[in-house]
């Protein structure tokens, strides 16, 4: 089985370089004509980003994942993910509000919280009217990470999981301190009356 | 954009002409005016040494078994790089991440491919801000002014600043106090740390505090469970065998150097750890057959010491092989020579008068003096007690005997002066000198309560 995970590794390793290296030509041309290429790097983006989802889902249902833990300062994480989503969301005609309230680093998985923030956002892009907000928050002791729209919410509560929902509760239940479990919750409703996607985080 | 990138002088490490072509395009999309190119580790080095770049951009693998983690470690190792160069990892998946999140030695940031040049000006923009914020404090640890960096430092942690880079703060506290050799306070914040999140380079550094205050029970203890929670992780095996080492269990030791010395086939540092443990246990080829590659292939400029060319005649002493001892030592330039401190002195003559008596008796002899008030490590001492007993010299083999079983490396030292004594029928007079210290000791701790008192 290692064997197919170095393989799936390698494969992803390489396709990244070349992503890479279209989206460094792309903003290249950016920058020398003045012409907006936004969207294609976001869909190159995304292309990585699936490719990175997909390897991470493998190795967490194969061979359980380990976190790589840093200490992350929150309102960096946010600012990185509005870079990532805001253009897109804004070409649609949507809004996207940052909201963070933690000032304070915060031991977590930088990358793959950022991995889930950023598929919450595309979601939440596809159903929500006007706006999207990304709200962090301390509540006691857990680090409580919101991304709502106001869109129409989930249809049945609890949604239907796919791959993606099931790989993020699973990853989020694996940040863990003490006896302390993050934990990934859905909901109706929320601040802007849509759907709310609630990570807490130990 | 805090910075202005258009000033600042960039390199580019990657051994993919692809990907460098990329990296290069994003450093120049973000104003980078000057762009060198490393396309691999030795070429990185090299233009480094030079000439330090302002920004490092480098990827994580480098092709031909080297990284840029060890690229990183090299540069730190060899004061490459100053605390205001800006080191980044690029990475083009998760395994580095694991890397980073176990390891001490971290770069100030590291990137996952692809990534957009308005993400890079972001990250680099939060290392120019983290790095002005430490600025005083670079200065003074510079300076190994270590009370004036601690103030700082403590000054820091409890600013409004500060909160975001808590970690950051304690993690400098702890390496400040062990460098000052202040190992107390730096096991009491690294366990601050802990308490906040149990990462194994912290705990790791409460195993590296325990070993300097000789709390080795402990200190293994601690560094077993960072070495079964991250195999990953392999300062901490260096760790596990220095505390083996010290505990007299060398081929313990040897068995995990062996084990990530293999996984890491070109650090050179990790073959001399390997070398010195192997030569405690006795396993002379191992020892013999790491120190020559170290000799062979670590090729940074000044990376082989007059220690390391002791090392390997010792190992070759230690086989029987007089001759390659002595072509070894000969090879060793005068100048050299004379630069040596004593330690390197007495392990020098004292091994050359093995090797090769007649060239070297006459200079282990006039060494004597100096050699019977001396003050040296471990690996000298038995150098010397070797060749003391060698030219019979009784006295200053006993003497340096007695202060290597009194001293905290007794263990480290023990099995290799039995056998020495033995080889010379002199194991009467081991045991005497044995029972010599334990009685000292005895009465030590007696003495000690009523000066308490």
């Amino acid at each position: 089985m290692e064997k197919v995970l170095d393989i799936l590794v390698s494969g992803v390793h390489d396709a990244k370089n070349q992503l890479f290296f279209a989206e460094s030509v792309i903003a290249s041309a950016e920058a020398e004509h003045s012409i907006a290429l936004g969207e294609a790097r976001y869909a190159i983006e995304a292309a990585a980003n699936r490719l990175s989802v997909a390897l991470s889902a493998y190795r967490l249902l194969r061979h359980g994942a380990a976190l790589a833990i840093t200490p992350t300062i929150v309102g960096d994480l946010c600012t990185e993910v509005a870079l990532a989503q805001r253009s897109h969301l804004a070409g649609n005609g949507i809004a996207l509000d940052i909201d963070c309230r933690v000032v304070d680093e915060w031991a977590l998985d930088r990358d793959l919280v950022a991995d889930m923030l950023n598929n919450a956002i595309q979601n939440a892009g596809r159903f929500a009217r006007g706006g999207v907000r990304l709200s962090a928050a301390q509540a006691g002791e857990w680090l409580v990470l919101s991304v709502e729209d106001d869109g129409p919410g989930f249809s049945a509560l609890p949604p239907r999981r796919g791959t993606g929902l099931l790989v993020a509760g699973r990853l989020a239940g694996l940040h863990a301190r003490k006896t302390r479990h993050g934990s990934l919750h859905l909901s109706n409703g929320g601040a802007l009356g849509g759907a709310c996607f609630t990570l807490r985080l130990p | 954009m805090i910075s202005n990138y258009n000033k600042k002088r960039f390199l580019v490490i990657d051994d993919q002409p692809l990907a460098r072509d990329a990296l290069r395009t994003v450093a120049q999309t973000i104003g980078a005016f000057a762009v060198e190119f490393a396309s691999n580790y030795q070429d990185a080095i090299y233009r480094i040494r030079n000439n330090v770049p302002d920004i490092i951009l480098c990827d994580y693998i480098l092709g031909d078994g080297r990284s840029g983690q060890q690229l990183l470690e090299e540069l730190r190792r060899f004061n490459l790089l100053p605390d205001e160069c800006i080191f980044m990892m690029v990475t083009g998946e998760q395994s580095y991440e694991q890397v980073v999140s176990a390891v001490e030695l971290v770069p100030d940031d590291y990137i996952i491919k692809p990534f957009s040049p308005d993400k890079l000006v972001l990250r680099l923009d939060r290392i120019v801000a983290k790095k002005n914020f430490f600025a005083s404090y670079y200065k003074e640890k510079r300076r190994q002014e270590y009370a004036a960096a601690i103030a700082i430092l403590e000054a820091h942690h409890a600013s409004e600043a500060g909160r975001s880079y808590r970690f950051e703060i304690l993690r400098q506290q702890a390496e400040v106090h062990l460098a000052s050799g202040n190992a107390d306070s730096a096991e009491a914040t690294y366990r601050t740390i802990l308490e906040k999140y149990e990462f194994p380079w912290a705990r790791a550094g409460v195993a590296r505090s325990l070993r300097k205050q000789n709390r080795l029970t402990e200190a293994r203890q601690e560094i077993e469970q960072v070495v079964a929670r991250t195999p990953h992780y392999f300062d901490a095996a260096d760790l596990k065998a220095d505390i083996c080492m010290a505990q007299g269990e060398h081929g313990e030791a040897q068995k995990v150097l062996d084990e990530a010395a293999k996984l890491t086939p070109r650090n050179y540092r990790r073959k001399r750890l390997l070398a010195e443990a192997a030569t405690l246990s006795g396993d002379i080829d191992t020892a013999c057959a790491a120190m020559s590659e170290v000799i062979a292939n670590d090729t940074m400029p000044g990376a082989i010491s007059p220690e390391d060319r002791l090392a390997f005649a010792r190992s070759h002493v230690n086989a029987g092989d007089k001759i390659s001892a002595e072509k070894v030592l000969i090879a060793i330039r005068d100048a050299e020579i004379q630069a040596m401190n004593l330690t390197e002195q007495g392990s020098f003559a004292a091994l050359l008068a093995i090797a090769s008596p007649e060239k070297g008796k006459i200079r282990f002899a006039g060494l004597r003096p100096a050699l019977m008030v001396a003050e040296l490590n471990p690996t000298a001492r038995l150098d010397v007690v070797r060749a003391a007993l060698s030219v019979n010299d009784n006295e200053l083999a006993d003497l340096h005997t007695e202060q290597l079983m009194a001293g905290s490396e007794a263990k480290k030292a023990f099995s290799s002066l039995r056998s020495q004594y033995a080889l010379f029928g002199r194991e009467m007079e081991f045991r005497e000198i044995q029972r010599q210290v334990a009685l000292k000791r005895i009465h030590h701790d007696d003495a000690d309560p009523g000066e308490l008192i």
